[in-house]
């Protein structure tokens, strides 16, 4: 019986496809014959230009193509695909019948990976294509750890939302972003009504569930571009871009709703929260900022514990000067 | 020029050929037949190339014709092949057309001897 890791670099070998370029017919055939035989699937471009368009596709990471081509010779297809920036690297052997060495060095300045001189010996071909899957996979290990450290470094490990650095940012850009296209920029900060007796009553299992469901429940109940991110122990803050503040607060109530009927699932059995929101919006306030959205933000949900919890709360425009703070207006 | 394959030597190395694709004397027909109706094509061009002395494309074709008949290790092809692709960066027309004889002549040799041990 084949080991599991066994069978799954065998099924991702079989998954690889290989661009065949090669304006002669039989070096064509021959090259897919033994391709196929050892298990990749092949793609057979008949001239440089073929070659090229299937060069456009991200799914294609190993290519062999013949130098001399009409149209467009492979020499000249090396040089483009270097010029352009793709998701990832194709690994590229050269084949032809030139054999001096300062062709071999042209090949290789033009961004050919490899070099094999025509006829092909099969055995160095499978050789040379082992070389070429090490570099892929080395890269594809690679772009998979890039992808884990950014996960790490952005994302709340608890609840998967954003994290707090990274909500910020999205808010500042945001701002930006809708100050230059006149569009408004909205917040809510919320947090989970009376959440210390959740911790206390089910203990701090319960209260990681809690957390989780109430961050499912969001990422269903918010449009597909605005962001969620944890601001910091059960308040959670979410960032709606082109938002007015009418808008803000009708998907704040739908927040409160969704999060009002549904009971969520903890080790104990299934139990019920709610949640208080604030809500503010760029159009609302005088030199919008990240802080004072913020601190507008805060003290709207402030309003909204003051007055009773489980309900949403706007917040009024910001004076210039944070002097003479006004009341939040509740809505329920 | 160089020096042609021997008359006597066998205008395919079957064993070579075969063994680049796996032993499958099927296919090495199938690719036989691809060859043939290649050749006849590129022969076409290359007459009209040869009348108008058209070097860049005779070179080019006698390149491409090289490679084909290196692939099947049809040695007598291949070298009439690379001596008009020398011919042709040579800008040498006497020469190109000698060995364009050469070549169908090879071709001729080629078709017989498969007509005559077809496996």
């Amino acid at each position: 019986m084949k080991r599991p890791a066994e069978a799954k670099k065998r099924a991702s070998k079989k998954a690889m496809q290989i661009l065949i370029a090669d304006d002669d017919p039989v070096s064509g055939k021959i090259l897919e014959k033994n391709l196929r035989k050892w298990g990749y699937k092949t793609l057979l471009a008949k001239n440089g230009i073929e070659a090229w368009q299937a060069l456009q596709k991200t799914g294609l990471r190993l290519a062999l193509l013949d130098w001399m081509m009409p149209e467009v010779t492979g020499l000249e297809l090396c040089q483009r695909i270097r010029q352009v920036t793709k998701p990832n690297y194709t690994y590229i052997i050269l084949l032809t019948s030139k054999d001096e060495l300062q062709d071999i060095i042209k090949g290789l300045e033009a961004g050919a990976d490899d070099y094999m001189t025509k006829p092909v010996n099969f055995l160095e071909l499978h050789a040379r294509l082992q070389t070429g899957r090490r570099i892929i996979d080395l890269e594809d290990h690679l772009l998979k750890t890039q992808k884990r450290l950014y996960e790490l470094s952005t994302r709340d490990n608890l609840t998967a939302l954003w994290n707090r650095a990274t909500i910020l940012r999205f808010l500042q850009e945001e701002l930006e972003q809708g100050a230059r296209e006149k569009s408004p920029t909205s917040a809510i900060m919320l947090d989970v009504d009376l959440f210390k007796i959740v911790n206390d009553t089910y203990g701090h299992l319960a209260g990681d569930a809690v957390l989780r469901g109430i961050a499912d429940g969001l990422v269903k109940n918010v449009r597909l571009y605005d962001k969620i991110g944890r601001y910091g122990g059960d308040e959670i803050f979410i960032v709606l871009p082109n938002c007015s503040l009418t808008n803000v607060a009708k998907i704040a109530e739908r927040l409160r709703l969704a999060c009002a009927r549904n009971k969520i699932k903890v080790p104990e059995g299934r139990i019920s929260v709610t949640l208080s929101l604030g809500c503010v919006s760029s159009e609302a306030m005088d030199r919008p900022s990240v802080d004072r959205m913020i601190f507008a933000c805060d003290r709207a949900l402030y309003q909204a514990k003051h007055q009773g919890r489980n309900c949403v709360a706007l917040s009024e425009p910001l004076p210039d000067s944070r002097k003479g703070t006004t009341h939040g207006k509740k809505t329920r | 020029m160089e020096k042609r394959p021997d008359e006597g030597t066998l205008p395919i190395n079957r064993a070579e050929a075969l063994e680049r694709i796996g032993g499958d004397s099927d296919f090495l027909k199938e690719l036989l037949g691809i060859y043939s109706e290649e050749f006849l094509l590129r022969a076409k061009e290359l007459r009209s190339a040869l009348n108008g002395q058209e070097f860049q494309t005779i070179q080019e074709l006698g390149h491409s014709l090289k490679g084909s008949s290196a692939n099947l290790s049809l040695p007598g092809l291949r070298q009439a092949a690379m001596d008009i692709e020398t011919a042709g960066l040579e800008k040498n027309i006497q020469k190109a057309k000698e060995s364009f004889a050469c070549l169908e002549k090879e071709f001729e040799r080629l078709k017989k001897h498969l007509a005559q041990s077809p496996d």
